[in-house]
């Protein structure tokens, strides 16, 4: 009975470190959140959105991304002035300083996702490798879902 | 004081008189277009003829502002209520003829709403119907991959049932924006 008691107790305690070591343990240096991909029909380009959050001291840079879904990808931001709409190529990337983050989202900053390779369906999962100037490793894949043309 | 108070009353009439969207009524000319829609069809402004349209000016290799545009429209004719939005028909007119041919159109628009009807043309057709709403567009130089980009307009024209252009949604405009003004433009009072 004494002997349950004290091996009960060890496995709390050994569970109890192991989530401090968790909670300790050094975050990843960048997070990638609410990643998705709006279907377009028809085998045109479709637009990809993201936040990338900077936890680390240093400045990064996003500057160019790849998929095996896709045949090029680009970094773009839709401008708009004087009531003309027109795409502008990141040719720089897109900085991201300490503890800031970057939001790609409609009419703004997204992945320019051209030459779609097989018909995408709402709720796939597609991988983008996104590549970064300042933190290491400097490629980071990540899974994006397939959502549909209509969410914003 | 009296004056001052009128002035203020026209200064506000002006600025915006409670639209989300501009009001364009008595600016320009009726629509008026021949254009191929997503069926291979050859059509005139007759297609819409009777019935108010909002008209879209993009092209479908736009990843971005296109789709968020139409999708807000689409969401929006889908709240109004169901005389108005049984009456409104949806327009989206490629102004990229190379790349938008009407299989392209039609699968296209379809993804938005069935009630979207894709229409494209020859360059001569698209600068006709462009002209008369001073929408401008123009093309990059291809790159490598022979892609290139095309900026245009970026706001929904509106046209009441005698096809008269009545109001600009501008592409600024979240959902609920656009089903207020639509609905007080085509509403019954």
């Amino acid at each position: 009975m004494k002997l349950a008691s004290a091996i009960v107790a060890l496995v709390v305690l050994l569970a109890g470190a192991l989530w401090w070591v968790g909670q300790v343990a050094p975050e990843s240096p960048i997070e990638v959140g609410n990643a998705r991909v709006r279907l377009v029909p028809g085998g045109g380009p479709m637009a990809g959105y993201m936040e990338i959050r900077n936890h680390s001291e240093d400045v990064i840079r996003l500057v160019g991304a790849t998929s095996p879904a896709f045949g090029n990808v680009m970094i773009h931001r839709t401008i708009v002035s004087d009531g003309r709409a027109r795409m502008e190529h990141q040719s720089d990337g897109v900085q991201i300083l300490p503890g800031d983050s970057a939001v790609f989202k409609p009419r703004d900053l997204h992945l320019m996702l051209m030459q779609p390779r097989g018909a995408l369906e709402v709720g796939d999962q597609v991988e983008i490798m996104l590549r970064f100037e300042g933190i290491a490793p400097a490629e980071w894949p990540v899974a994006f879902t397939v959502v549909p043309v209509t969410s914003q | 004081m009296v004056i001052t108070g009128v002035l203020a009353l026209l200064l506000a009439g002006c600025a915006d008189e409670g639209w989300h969207g501009k009001n364009i009524t008595g600016l320009m000319q009726e629509l008026e277009f021949t254009l191929t829609d997503e069926n291979g069809n050859t059509v005139t402004e007759e297609v819409f003829a009777g019935r108010p349209v909002a008209m879209y000016f993009g092209f479908t290799h736009c990843p971005d502002i296109c789709p968020t545009t139409l999708a807000r429209l689409a969401a929006a004719s889908r709240r109004l209520p169901e005389s108005v939005r049984e009456d409104l028909q949806l327009a989206f007119v490629s102004v990229d003829p190379a790349r938008d041919g009407p299989a392209q159109l039609g699968e296209y628009t379809g993804a938005f709403s069935d009630r979207m009807l894709g229409l494209t043309g020859t360059r001569k057709q698209l600068q006709a119907l462009t002209r008369r709403y001073r929408i401008t567009y123009g093309y990059d130089e291809p790159d490598a991959n022979g892609d290139y980009e095309v900026s245009h307009s970026s706001a929904i024209f509106v046209f009441d049932a005698e096809l008269e252009p009545r109001l600009m949604l501008l592409d600024s405009l979240e959902v609920p924006q656009m089903v207020e003004d639509l609905n007080r433009l085509l509403g019954s009072p």
